[in-house]
């Protein structure tokens, strides 16, 4: 269907009846509704927790996110407090793990109704590794060297020994935001954003000269920042916003310089590389957006996007290979620029009582303006390559969606619909890809206890002549290869929710999902997937006291490829299999009635991947890959005055992982990489805290 | 434990017999007179409500330390001076005319807005909508939340001091009631931080509508990628087309067994796409682990095809078109 086709259709279930809107009952006389009984205050009141704790034993698994990545104390310091004044002056001032690396203040203030300022300080530590090791000097820095002794012609001729050093992964993020929004009428808001944000420290990354590798460190010392603003209209039927926003991201590192660790023959001027580090950005978008209630029964709601990506760091030199005569580059920079647009358009109508339609088309359209040109190139600064052109690729999305749902009876829903997604891609193997996917529903209650929901979709996805792109990758791909993002594909699918009411205090909910995908016409590549997944909730509300609550989730995923290694018809398959089992509990208890309060939650988690690759040979098979996390979490709160309680609590987890990736792979196992000789996460941590609580 | 197509089958002739059942019913059923609320106010508006509510189990109170119960503001419930039509009418502005609420106790005589209320979810949310459609609410109506039968209230509490799906730490917990999938992917090794209270569901995802794929706060799966991950938004000189595409193609966004929430660890991961004469094209089986027959394989250990393409996310080198500079 043509975009002028949909609009049209769009616009015939607009022009549909629409009824009056009902008269809301009369406004009563207020003027006598004193609210005396209202327990307003004005002032300060809140909550501040002040204490310490200890985390037993450090790990980076462990405190990955969350700060808790030391062994030894921490303080603790949370807080929300707020303000209420006369004439609807108001503060909201909320504080977490101030002792922490992983940190927050916000605070929220203003005049209700007339306008609002926002401030707000984050911090974030990502802990990455704390077990990997390196030869290379400067880490951190943009140039990474080594000692004496390199470089050598394996791993095992390098002086790791004598020069392997530990050396933690990680990265800090430290935003900064103020927001201001003004009403200067009832029906006006104008709003002001902005969000600066820094990312300091280190991450992964790799270079390599020909087959030979080295694991490195890429220093990060980013600076992003985030403007909105924004003006928006709400008046009795129409709600618009008229928007800006523009983000600009700086690196301080443009590229990542490393002395080669191994010694090339072939190339005996390939001494050092150099790796080109993300390029400074910006992006800028206009946004429009509406919603109009025609009637009480149909509204049509509208967004439009125009964005625009631009990327202009200069070049990197071709090589640090002084041997190489390489030709000059067409450009010193890429002048890179994309412009987005993005648009939807939704219109929904209730024709009867019990018959809903919608109608919603949805464009997503990236249009990669960079300048396509000829490059010279040097294959990882060991030898000249054939020149290549850029390909800046470009997608198109337009998809529209059509549903009705109909209340049968007053016990049962019945839904239907109608999608389509049709994508364009430039540059690339398929040109276009059309998706047609058709889906039912059934909510019913059963009885009075019972809910139940069932879904069932199937799509279909067929695209256009696949074809190898000119100019594209060299030596070419296995014309039997369908990338699976744009391989045909069916697809099947069907959802289940049931939630019962055992008791006034029971409740117990079910759910099963499963999907299925075949990519029937695809002989290399993905061929098959699969995803099922089983879950119950139960909830309890044993007496008035105790809550007890309970889940469990089961998940598979599964899926199937195949290969050619002799560049011909498959000759070997890989199959992935991911299967998931959470269990947990929760309790809360009024040990004391108003004066001690107790609880728990204990999960545990069994993830784990199973692989195999069958190439008709007998072939040992994969070592599981796999994660167990055993938590629980105690905590108390007892009440030692009308304002004061002592509040603790007890962490415990225990972690095990393997990865036969990173098992038994020493820095200087495989002969021609560099590894990290990073460790499988396994940590097993005691976490305490005790802090008073005052309220005020 | 899979779903198999009798089951399928069963299961859908059992919702064929509960709307038979259901329908027949329906028709046949001396059907009582509807709950209803009636159309007239209290007297004295909270004062009459809190007669009863002000020691309710449930606490009620906290709201007068919220927005909605600011006096001095004329949009607000309670506003002393209302300058809109449904301000000032106290409790009923929510909760809808109480007058028969009040004269009889019935619980179906006002709008709970609890899921056990006799109104419907749409009813119970357009009073809230009244007043809240605005921004963000724009496409709430056909949303998929909305289509699911969620009120505001399944989400939302106005009774206590901090809504807890409006806080970061405490949002997940609201979401999970209904998303018990995603709560398992969130124990996963491989997040996002929101197990550990960094960032909730709502930095990614537009609960109160959005036409795009998951709801997302951005248009694009991408461009909502890009609100952290800046530095992979390019345009890059050399581009990976499924990461210019759409980050999904290869990363979970919520949790994953392997490293940087990847759906498959390399090789297999990009030998999906990756077919070419040679390296791509070659079966790496555990004959090259550490100790396997064909020793320690630099393709498959370690960061396997990333310990040489390392720049999988674009790279702005002039000699970096098979993304190892």
């Amino acid at each position: 269907m043509k975009t002028s086709n949909q609009l049209l259709l769009l616009g015939m279930l607009s022009a549909l009846p629409v009824t009056v809107p009902v008269a809301d009952a009369a406004r009563p006389d207020t003027s006598k509704w004193e609210c005396k009984s209202c327990p307003v205050e004005q002032g300060w009141s809140g909550s501040v927790d002040v204490g310490a704790g200890n985390v037993s034993d450090k790990s980076a698994a462990f405190g990955e996110y969350n700060g808790l990545f030391r062994n030894g104390g921490f303080l603790v310091g949370d807080g929300a407090m707020q303000f209420r004044g006369p004439d609807a002056y108001y503060w909201n001032i909320y504080a977490s793990d101030l002792g922490l690396d992983t940190r927050k203040l916000n605070a929220e203030g203003g005049r209700q109704g007339r306008y609002k300022l926002l401030l707000g300080y984050e911090q974030f530590a990502h802990r990455i590794s704390d077990t990997s090791m390196t030869p290379f000097l400067g880490v951190g820095g943009a140039s990474l060297t080594l000692p004496p002794g390199f470089p050598g012609a394996t791993t095992a001729a390098m002086p790791l020994a004598a020069s392997l050093q530990r050396m933690e992964i990680n990265q800090d993020r430290k935003r900064s935001m103020i927001g201001a929004s003004w009403m200067p009428a009832n029906n006006w808001e104008y709003s002001f954003n902005y969000r600066h944000e820094t990312r300091d420290a280190t991450k992964r990354i790799a270079g390599s000269f020909f087959v030979y590798a080295a694991r490195l460190i890429e220093p990060v010392e980013y600076h992003t920042d985030q403007m909105d603003i924004a003006a928006s209209y709400t008046g009795g039927r129409l709600q618009a916003k008229l928007a800006y926003s523009v983000a600009r991201f700086r690196n301080d590192n443009d590229a990542l310089t490393w002395q080669n660790p191994f010694a090339v023959p072939a190339a005996p001027g390939a001494l050092s590389g150099q790796l080109a580090l993300a390029p400074d950005n910006q992006f800028h978008q206009v946004l429009a957006s509406a919603g109009y209630q025609f009637s009480e029964r149909t509204r049509v709601s509208a967004d439009i996007a125009w964005g625009r990506m631009t990327q202009n760091q200069a070049f990197p030199a071709s090589t640090l290979n002084a041997g190489l005569a390489v030709p000059a580059l067409p450009a010193s920079s890429l002048d890179g620029r994309a412009d987005t647009l993005d648009a939807n358009l939704k219109l929904t109508s209730a024709l009867t009582q019990r018959l809903r339609l919608s109608a919603i088309f949805v464009h997503n359209e990236r249009d990669n303006q960079t300048p396509r040109n000829s490059y010279p190139s040097v294959s990882t600064d060991m030898f000249l390559g054939i020149p290549r052109t850029n390909l800046p690729y470009s997608f198109t999305d337009d998809k529209l969606k059509l549903s009705a749902d109909y209340r049968l009876t007053a016990r049962t829903k019945l839904a239907a619909g109608y999608d389509q997604d049709r994508r364009k891609r430039t540059l690339q193997e398929v040109g276009t890809t059309d998706e047609d996917t058709v889906w039912g529903k059934i909510s019913t209650r059963f009885t009075d206890k019972v809910d139940m929901t069932l879904k069932l979709a199937h799509g279909e996805r067929k695209g256009s002549n696949y074809e190898p792109v000119p100019g594209g990758v060299r030596p070419p791909e296995n014309p039997l290869l369908r990338k699976y993002y744009m391989a045909n594909r069916d697809r099947d699918s069907a959802g289940l929710r049931i939630d019962f009411a055992a008791t006034d205090a029971i409740n117990v909910g079910f759910g099963a999902e499963s999907s299925k995908d075949d990519y029937s016409d695809s002989a290399i590549g993905l061929t098959s997937g699969r995803d099922r997944s089983l879950n119950a909730d139960v909830t309890w509300i044993v007496t008035e006291q105790t809550s007890l609550h309970l889940f469990a989730n089961r998940e598979e995923i599964k899926s199937t490829q195949r290969g050619s290694q002799a560049f011909s018809i498959p000759d070997w398959t890989g199959e992935n299999k991911d299967t998931i089992d959470t269990v947990g509990i929760g309790v809360k208890h009024a040990a004391i009635k108003d004066k001690l309060d107790i609880g728990a939650d204990y999960m545990v988690s069994r993830a784990k991947r199973d692989i195999k690759v069958e190439t008709g040979a007998a072939n040992p098979a994969f070592p599981t890959v796999s994660a167990s996390v055993d938590s629980l979490k105690l905590y108390a709160d007892y009440r030692l005055k009308d304002n004061v309680s002592l509040v603790g609590s007890y962490w415990y987890e225990d972690f095990d992982s393997s990865n036969w990736m990173l098992e038994g792979v020493a820095a200087g196992t495989i002969p021609n990489v560099l590894t990290f000789g990073e460790q499988t996460p396994r940590y097993r941590v005691n976490v305490v805290r005790f802090a008073v609580r005052y309220r005020f | 434990m899979t779903i198999t197509k009798p089951l399928l089958a069963a299961l859908l002739c059992g919702f064929a017999l509960s709307v038979g059942l259901n329908t027949r019913g329906a028709a046949a059923a001396d059907a009582p007179a509807p709950p209803s609320q009636g159309t007239a106010y209290t007297d004295n508006g909270a004062d009459t409500c809190l007669m009863c509510h002000a020691a309710w189990p449930y606490p009620i109170l906290p709201i007068f330390k919220t927005k909605h119960g600011q006096r001095d503001d004329p949009r607000s419930p309670f506003a002393r001076s209302p300058g809109t039509p449904f301000a000032g009418l106290q409790c009923e502005t929510c909760h809808g005319p109480g007058a028969k609420h009040a004269g009889s106790g019935d619980k179906n005589a006002i709008n709970s807005h609890k899921p056990t209320s006799f109104l419907p979810p749409e009813e119970r949310s357009k009073v809230c909508l009244g007043c809240h459609e605005n921004n963000a609410r724009t496409g709430w109506h056909a949303s998929t939340h909305e289509n699911n039968g969620i009120a505001c209230t399944d989400c939302h509490r106005l009774h206590v001091e901090r809504d807890p799906v409006r806080a970061t730490a405490s949002q997940p917990q609201v979401c999970y009631k209904c998303h018990r999938k995603t709560r398992a992917e969130y124990n996963l090794p491989s997040v996002h931080p929101v197990r550990a209270g960094t960032i909730s569901c709502s930095d990614c995802h537009s609960p109160h509508g959005s036409t795009s794929d998951g709801m997302l706060v951005k248009p694009t799966v991408n461009q909502t990628c890009f609100t952290c991950h800046a530095e992979k938004r390019g345009p890059f000189l050399w581009e990976h087309a499924p990461a210019a595409e759409n980050c999904t193609i290869c990363h979970h966004p919520h949790g994953s067994v392997y490293h940087a929430r990847l759906k498959k660890n390399p090789p297999l991961l990009c030998q999906q796409c990756h077919t070419v004469s040679g390296h791509p094209a070659v079966a790496r089986t555990p004959a090259g682990l550490p100790g396997g027959s064909a020793g320690a394989s630099g393709f498959l250990l370690a960061g396997g095809c990333i310990n040489c393409h390392s720049q999988v996310h674009g790279s702005n080198h002039p000699s970096g078109v098979k993304l190892m500079r």
